[in-house]
C-alpha cells in the first residue's frame, strides 16, 4: 500500500454556462490561447518536430490550430521498441504509483479547464458547452481508471475456490504495448481513455492521434507526461493513416486500442489476426466503430419533451458523434405532427462558429465530410421531402445546414449509411415492434433511443434492443463516465464498454497460479 | 428596538389565527375537497404519488380507454404495496370491458381533478368564472396553458392567443362592476384585466447558455403584448420558470420596460423566487433598475417561493452543481420573509404581490405591511385557482386586496401544469400536506427556523 485511499470517484463537473460568469471563463481561456501549436513526434525524450501535418479551424480553414510532424512508419517501429523497453518497469510500478500519476494528470488537466476547452473549440470546432463536456470526460478517464485498476490489481485478485493442501491465485497482468488511434470527434476524451486504460493496467502506450486533431493529442502526452507516466511509456505520434497502419501490423504490439470508422475498424482487426512472424502474442483489438443509430417514438410520447431531445441527439457538434442519432421511427399517429413540429425546431437552428455560445449546429471537421453529407443532402432532396435550417450559413467554413427527410424509399442509403452530419430521417411505424424490426435489421447496434411512457412498452423495447446502450425518455448522446458505460454491438464495436466496472479487462491477461502447499503429507 | 421583532412577532400570529379564522367553514381543506382519496393516498406514499402524476401526465396522450386502462395498471404494477382499491384496479386491468371501465373512470378522475385548477379551454371559457371572482371580491390573472413551444410557429400561435384574450378580458372586465379596493393603491389606478405569460412559449430560442438568443428571439412578440396592454390599459405579468431562463427572462423584461415608449405603461411585472439562494442578488438588480427607470405605473413585483424545486434540484445533483435553490423548507421561508420585508419597504419604487399559500407567509407579510403603516390595498395577496380558493376567499373577507392565479386551456395542456401543482403540493413539506393532515395552528405559524441568515 503506498499512500492514502482514493476518494470515491465522482465526475467532474460540467460548468453551469447558464450562470454569465462561467461563460466568462471561457472567454478567457480562448483568449489565452496562443495557436498554433507546435506538435512533434515525441518518442521518449526525443522530439521531431515537422510541419507535415496541419490542423485548421473547421469554422475558419485559413486559421491554423497545430502544425505537426506525421510520423513515418520507421518512426511508429521506434516508438513500440521504446515502449517495449519501457514495459518492463513500468508494469512492475506499483498499481497505487501508477493510478497517482493518472490523477496528477487529471489535476492538470482540470487547472487548464478553459484552454484545453479552448482548443477542442478550435481544432475540432466543438461548440463550448460539448468542449467543456469533452475536457470533463477527459479527467473522469483518468480518475476512473486510476481506481478501476486498483480495484482489479490492488487486492488478491477474484476468489477462486480453495480446497486444502494447494493454493490458487488469479492475478490480472498488463500485456505490453498498446497502440491507440484516436477519433477526432472527442478530441481530448476518447484518446486520454483508451491511453488512461492501457498505462493504469501497466501497459505503455503509443497515441495516434486524429490526424484532425494533433493539438489535443499532444495535451493529451502533456498531461499524462506532467502527471509523472515515464516518458518512455507513452509515446505521441502525430500523423495520417501511414503510423496508423504501421503500428496495426506491427509484431510487438500486443493490443490495439480503436474509435473510428467501422472500415477503418474491421482493417485494424483483419490485420491484427494476421500473426506476424516472430510475433510472440495475439494482438488484441479494443474498437468502439461506427452506428446508425434510431430513436423509437411511440403514440404515447411526450413530443413537448421528445423534440427538443431528438434535435440535441441528431444536430448538436453537428450529428458527429458515435452515439448521434440518425432515424426516427414514429408511430404513425404521430409522424405527421413529429415531423411538423421537427421541420420548425430545425428551422430554427442556429449555424455558426463553435466559440459562439449561441450556436446550435458548428461546421464539420473538414471540407471532405462536408461535400459527404452534402451528397446525402442531395439525396434526400430527390428520393425524399425535406425541411432544412432557415438561417445564414457562414460561407467560410466547413458548414452544413442541418436537415430532417421523411418519406424516403425503404432501401435508401439514407437509412442504412452512417453519415455522421446533421442529417436526420424520419419513418412511420405501425407500432413498437416493427421499429424494433427495423432497428434489428441493421448490422450495427451502438446507440437507441425510446420515447414511451408505458412501462411495459419500455419493458419490450429494452429486452429486444441489440444496442450497447439505449436511451429511455432521453437524448441519446452524453454518456457519462461511470453511468454510462459507452460502446456499441454486432459491427458498431467488440462489445467494449468505456469508462464502464469490465473496461479495463480488456487491456490484460489472467493468470492463475496454484501452489502446492503440502509436502511430505504436511499441509505448510 | 428589542421589542420591534417581538411585536412583529406578536402580530404575525394574532394576523394569522385572524385568517385562520376567516377560513370559509363549509367546505373542507383544498386538497380535501379534491374528494379523491388517491390524493391523500399519493402524499403518503412516494411510489403510488409517482403512479398517480405519471397518469395524470399520460391521460391527453392515450388512444382509447383500453389505452388509458393500459398505462394506469403498468404505472400501478410497478407500485409495491398496493392498497384493496387498487388492487381491484388491476382486476378491472385483465378483461377488456374491465379496461374500458378503468379507463372511463381514470380518465374522469384527472378531468375532474384539471377542471379545479384549470378554469376553461380559453379566456371567453372562463369569464364566467372570473366574474364570479370577481363578486367574491377577488381580481384574477389569467395564464395561458399550452403545449411547449418549439418551434417559431408556435410562438406565434401562442402570442396571437395572449393578444386575444387581452382583448377579451379587457371587454369583460370593463363591464364588472367597481371594486374600489381591487382597483386602487396608493400610486394609483390598478388595471383590472391580468395576464400572465411564459417567455418560453414566446420562443423556442432560450438557451440556457446563450440568453441573448432567446431574448432577441422573443423581444418582438413581447413587445407587441406590451403595446397591447398599455392600449388597452391592461397588466402583463412575465412569469418566471427555472433557473435554466432566469437571465435571459429577466434581462428581456426590464431591457424591454426601459424602452422609452413604455414608460407611460402598461403596468408590467416580474417574478422573484425566493427558493433560489441567490434571490436577494437577483431583488438588488430589479430594485436598482427600478431606481433608474422611472415609470408612471411601478413594476409589480409577484415573491413566490418557486415551483420547480424538484427539477431545480435533480439538476444540479446530475450535474455536480451546487444546488441553487434552499434544501430545507425553513430556509426558504425565512428567505421568503426577508424578501417581503425588502419588497414592502421598496414601495413605491415597486408594487408588491405576496403569491404563498403559507399562511405563516402570509401573515407575515399583512403584519409587516400594518407595522409599516400601509394601507391594506397597497400590497396585493395572490393564489392559485384549485390550491389557494379557500386562503383567499379569507383574505378578500379580512379586507384585503386578492388575485387568484386562473390557467386557462385544454386538457392536453393543463397535464403539466397539473402535475407540477400537485407534485408541489404533495411534497412532504407542503404547507397545504400539512394543513391538510391536521398540524396544529401554532406550528403552521411558528416562525421559520432558518438554519443561518439567508
Amino acid at each position: 500500500m503506498s499512500g492514502t485511499a482514493l476518494p470515491p470517484f465522482r465526475n467532474e463537473p460540467v460548468l453551469e454556462l447558464r450562470r454569465a460568469t462561467e461563460r466568462a471563463k471561457l472567454a478567457v481561456g480562448l483568449g489565452e490561447l496562443r495557436l498554433p501549436l507546435c506538435v512533434p513526434v515525441w518518442i521518449g525524450r526525443e522530439r521531431r518536430e515537422g510541419d507535415e501535418l496541419v490542423s485548421t479551424d473547421p469554422g475558419r480553414p485559413e486559421r491554423v490550430v497545430a502544425v505537426a510532424a506525421s510520423a513515418t512508419a520507421e518512426e511508429a517501429a521506434a516508438a513500440v521498441a521504446a515502449a517495449r523497453a519501457a514495459f518492463r518497469a513500468w508494469a512492475a510500478t506499483p498499481v497505487h504509483e501508477r493510478a497517482a500519476a493518472l490523477v496528477r494528470a487529471a489535476a492538470w488537466m482540470r487547472e487548464r479547464r478553459a484552454s484545453l476547452a479552448a482548443l477542442a473549440v478550435r481544432e475540432c470546432a466543438k461548440p463550448w458547452p460539448e468542449a467543456d463536456a469533452d475536457v470533463c470526460e477527459a479527467i473522469d478517464f483518468l480518475e476512473f481508471y486510476a481506481r478501476a485498476a486498483i480495484e482489479l490489481q490492488g487486492g488478491d485478485g477474484p476468489r477462486l475456490l480453495q480446497v486444502p493442501g494447494e493454493r490458487n491465485e488469479l492475478r490480472y497482468a498488463p500485456r505490453g504495448v498498446c497502440a491507440v488511434i484516436a477519433p477526432w470527434n472527442f478530441p481530448l476524451a476518447i484518446p486520454t481513455g483508451m491511453t488512461a486504460a492501457a498505462l493504469a493496467t501497466g501497459n505503455t502506450a503509443v497515441l495516434k492521434p486524429a490526424e484532425q486533431a494533433p493539438g489535443c493529442g499532444l495535451r493529451v502526452v502533456e498531461a499524462l507526461r506532467a502527471g509523472g507516466v515515464p516518458a518512455d511509456a507513452i509515446a505521441l505520434l502525430p500523423g495520417a493513416g501511414e503510423a496508423g497502419a504501421a503500428l496495426a501490423s506491427h509484431r510487438d504490439v500486443a493490443t490495439i486500442a480503436f474509435t473510428g470508422s467501422g472500415a477503418v475498424g474491421l482493417e485494424l482487426l483483419r490485420s491484427a489476426a494476421d500473426v506476424q512472424p516472430g510475433a510472440r502474442q495475439l494482438t488484441r483489438v479494443v474498437a468502439e466503430m461506427g452506428g446508425k443509430n434510431c430513436i423509437i417514438v411511440d403514440s404515447d410520447a411526450d413530443l413537448d419533451e421528445a423534440i427538443p431531445a431528438i434535435v440535441e441527439s441528431a444536430f448538436h457538434y453537428a450529428g458527429q458523434k458515435c452515439s448521434a442519432a440518425a432515424r426516427v421511427l414514429v408511430h404513425e399517429s404521430l409522424h405527421d405532427a413529429l415531423v411538423e413540429r421537427l421541420a420548425g425546431a430545425v428551422a430554427g437552428l442556429q449555424v455558426g462558429p463553435a466559440d459562439d455560445f449561441g450556436t446550435d449546429v458548428p461546421p464539420v471537421v473538414e471540407r471532405e465530410a462536408q461535400q459527404r453529407v452534402r451528397c446525402y443532402a442531395d439525396l434526400a432532396a430527390r428520393t425524399g421531402e425535406i425541411s432544412t435550417g432557415m438561417g445564414d450559413i457562414p460561407a467560410d467554413g466547413w458548414y452544413v445546414a442541418p436537415l430532417v427527410a421523411s418519406g424516403l424509399p425503404p432501401d435508401s442509403p439514407l437509412l442504412r449509411e452512417e453519415i455522421f452530419g446533421p442529417l436526420l430521417t424520419v419513418e412511420p411505424v405501425r407500432d413498437v415492434d416493427e421499429a424494433c424490426d427495423r432497428v434489428d435489421a441493421l448490422p450495427v447496434a451502438l446507440t437507441g433511443g425510446l420515447f414511451s411512457r408505458n412501462p411495459r412498452t419500455v419493458a419490450h423495447v429494452v429486452a429486444r434492443s441489440p444496442v450497447g446502450n439505449l436511451y429511455v425518455n432521453r437524448p441519446t448522446t452524453g454518456a457519462m463516465v461511470g453511468r454510462q458505460p459507452f460502446g456499441g454491438n454486432r459491427l458498431s464495436g467488440t462489445g467494449t464498454k468505456a469508462g464502464g466496472p469490465d473496461y479495463l479487462l480488456h487491456f490484460v491477461e489472467p493468470r492463475v497460479v496454484t501452489e502446492n502447499t503440502v509436502r511430505h503429507g504436511l499441509v505448510m | 428596538m428589542g421589542e420591534g421583532p417581538a411585536t412583529l412577532e406578536a402580530e404575525i400570529q394574532r394576523v394569522g389565527r385572524a385568517l385562520h379564522g376567516a377560513f370559509p367553514s363549509h367546505r373542507g381543506h383544498p386538497l380535501k375537497t379534491l374528494d379523491d382519496r388517491a390524493m391523500d393516498l399519493a402524499a403518503q406514499d412516494d411510489e403510488l404519488r409517482a403512479a398517480l402524476f405519471r397518469f395524470v401526465d399520460v391521460v391527453p396522450a392515450c388512444r382509447s380507454l383500453d389505452d388509458l386502462a393500459t398505462h394506469l395498471t403498468g404505472f400501478l404494477d410497478e407500485v409495491g404495496e398496493r392498497p384493496p382499491s387498487l388492487r381491484a384496479a388491476m382486476r378491472m386491468g385483465d378483461t377488456k370491458p374491465g379496461r374500458a371501465a378503468l379507463g372511463a373512470a381514470g380518465a374522469a378522475g384527472v378531468r375532474h381533478m384539471a377542471h379545479r385548477f384549470i378554469v376553461g379551454e380559453d379566456p371567453k371559457a372562463a369569464l364566467r368564472t372570473l366574474r364570479k371572482l370577481w363578486r367574491d371580491d377577488i381580481a384574477a390573472s389569467v395564464d395561458l396553458l399550452g403545449e411547449a413551444t418549439v418551434t417559431a410557429a408556435e410562438a406565434d400561435r401562442y402570442a396571437a392567443r395572449c393578444a386575444e384574450a387581452l382583448t377579451t378580458l379587457a371587454a369583460a372586465y370593463e363591464r364588472f362592476g367597481e371594486h374600489p379596493l381591487l382597483e386602487h393603491d396608493a400610486v394609483g389606478p390598478l388595471p383590472r384585466a391580468n395576464l400572465s405569460v411564459k417567455v418560453s412559449a414566446l420562443t423556442p430560442l432560450l438557451r440556457p447558455e446563450a440568453p441573448e438568443r432567446g431574448q432577441r428571439d422573443a423581444a418582438p412578440r413581447l413587445r407587441a403584448l406590451l403595446r397591447q396592454a398599455r392600449q388597452l390599459g391592461a397588466h402583463l405579468h412575465i412569469d418566471m420558470e427555472s433557473l435554466d431562463s432566469r437571465e435571459a427572462v429577466l434581462e428581456l423584461v426590464l431591457d424591454l420596460l426601459a424602452e422609452p415608449e413604455f414608460a407611460a405603461g402598461p403596468s408590467a411585472g416580474v417574478v422573484l423566487q425566493a427558493y433560489l439562494r441567490d434571490s436577494q442578488e437577483t431583488l438588488d438588480t430589479i430594485l436598482e433598475w427600478a431606481r433608474r427607470t422611472p415609470r408612471a405605473q411601478p413594476l409589480v413585483v409577484r415573491l413566490v417561493k418557486g415551483a420547480y424545486w424538484d427539477h431545480e434540484v435533480v439538476e444540479a445533483r446530475q450535474h455536480g452543481w451546487s444546488v441553487p435553490v434552499f434544501e430545507r423548507k425553513a430556509d426558504c421561508d425565512a428567505n421568503f420573509e426577508a424578501l417581503t420585508a425588502r419588497l414592502l419597504e421598496a414601495r413605491p419604487l415597486v408594487r408588491v404581490a405576496i403569491a404563498s399559500h403559507n399562511l405563516r407567509s402570509v401573515a407575515h407579510a399583512i403584519a409587516r405591511n400594518e407595522m409599516l403603516g400601509a394601507s391594506p390595498a397597497d400590497v396585493e395577496f395572490q393564489v392559485l385557482r384549485g390550491l389557494g380558493d379557500d386562503l383567499g376567499h379569507a383574505l378578500a373577507a379580512s379586507g384585503l386586496r386578492v388575485r387568484a392565479y386562473c390557467p386557462v386551456g385544454d386538457l392536453v395542456a393543463g397535464m403539466a401544469y397539473l402535475v407540477r401543482r400537485l407534485l408541489e403540493n404533495t411534497a412532504n413539506d407542503s404547507f397545504l400536506a400539512d394543513q391538510a393532515h391536521g398540524v396544529p395552528l401554532e406550528q403552521l405559524l411558528a416562525a421559520p427556523a432558518a438554519s443561518r441568515t439567508p
